[in-house]
């Protein structure tokens, strides 16, 4: 039997992997009232979700066609697939868009290499590794600017002591 | 210059292939993620072995993929198979990509991803078992188009319900034809008003799903 999930809405997530990226938008989007379903093969995963977690879960294989089927993923208005396995990843982003044809599909890539196979399909992707890069270098950035304004105080101190 | 054929994944079926592949005269580099396995291939003559994940870019490049010719992912996950397949395709320009696919219901999709030919074990087997335990009285089956054709001979018994009728009255589905009669020393290409006698060979041409139902019209079993 086939459930009608959120009759008549307009804004409809579905996350796949319930790790601890996919728990937490979870939660957040579930906090914000909308409506969200998560999938994930190993139900103890679920724990991750807080109490106030209002969504649906689906216990199964992300990369089964039924599975995907039973979330009624085509008439999602995001996907994010945020597994723990990089090909797993690109295969489920792929099948949601050219199979269910979902318009907005997110995932997340560890391996950044294979980001131009997603390019191709217009998936978006989310990799780990570059972001925590950029976020290092800005507090580099910062610090090195901290630095040199103390140095700079200094020479002016030491200055305006000669 | 020799066909350069790169196979990613699979112990035995990597190993059985790359044998037969070799005798063929083909070049051929295998990649396995396991170390042990490539110390077993590796005793093989002529085989180039590359242990190594066959879905990351680097791995491939260590392969020398850019100058293969064919690409066949036999790994026992199917994400990785169609992962290897598409890197393969797009970044190494590998013209020729084969995958094995566990879920049958992957088939088509992998197909719409681009990849040329879509292997499925599962299905393969069970048509063979099927064949194998239904079909005796058919002597040759030739699947063609990765298995979804096929070419059988089928023999036609005295006791059949088609004997003596045109080929136009018999009730075929149309998925199917008749491409040759075999009668004795002579060979026809039948036309509408070809009559089968008893004893005739026909040679079906047919897909998979409708093979069953066509042998059963024509031999009455």
């Amino acid at each position: 039997m086939k459930i009608k999930l959120f009759e008549n809405t307009s804004d409809y997530t579905v996350i796949i992997g319930c790790g601890r990226l996919g728990a937490n938008i979870a939660n957040t989007l579930s906090d914000e009232e909308s409506n969200v379903l998560i999938i994930d093969k190993d139900k103890s995963s679920f724990r991750k979700l807080s109490p106030s977690y209002g969504g649906l879960m689906i216990t199964g294989d992300g990369t089964d066609f039924d599975v995907l089927s039973d979330a009624q993923i085509e008439k999602a208005t995001a996907v994010v697939v945020v597994t723990n396995n990089d090909n797993i990843n690109v295969m489920i982003a792929q099948i949601a868009k050219e199979i269910f044809n979902v318009n907005h599909v997110i995932a997340r890539l560890y391996d950044h290499e294979r980001e131009f196979i997603y390019k191709e399909f217009n998936i978006d992707t989310i990799c780990p590794a570059i972001l925590s890069a950029n976020e290092i270098n800005k507090f580099l950035l910062r610090s090195s600017t901290k630095n040199e304004k103390s140095n700079h105080n200094k020479i002016s101190m030491q200055k305006g002591v000669i | 210059m020799k066909k350069q054929i790169l196979l990613v994944g699979g112990r035995s079926k990597a190993k059985s292939l790359a044998l037969s592949l070799l005798n063929k005269g083909y070049r051929v580099t295998i990649i396995n993620d396991n170390y042990e396995d490539c110390i077993k291939l590796a005793e093989m003559k002529n085989l180039d072995v590359i242990n190594g994940d066959g879905s990351k870019p680097f791995v491939l490049e260590d392969a020398n993929a850019s100058n293969a010719d064919i690409v066949i992912a036999l790994t026992s996950k199917d994400e990785d198979n169609l992962v290897i397949c598409e890197l393969c395709k797009k970044k190494f320009g590998i013209k020729k990509t084969v995958a094995l696919v566990n879920d049958p219901k992957k088939t088509e999709f992998f197909y719409k991803m681009g990849i040329d030919s879509v292997v499925c074990a599962i299905t393969a087997v069970t048509n063979i078992i099927e064949q194998q335990a239904f079909l005796d009285e058919m002597s040759n089956v030739i699947p063609i188009g990765e298995g979804r054709i096929q070419i059988a001979e089928v023999p036609i018994p005295g006791s059949s319900p088609i004997v003596g009728k045109k080929l136009w009255e018999i009730n075929l589905p149309k998925e199917v034809i008749i491409g040759c009669v075999l009668r004795g020393n002579s060979t026809m290409i039948p036309r509408g008003d070809t009559r089968i006698l008893a004893g005739d060979l026909l040679v079906l041409i047919s897909d998979t799903k409708h093979e069953m139902e066509a042998i059963k019209e024509l031999t009455g079993r």
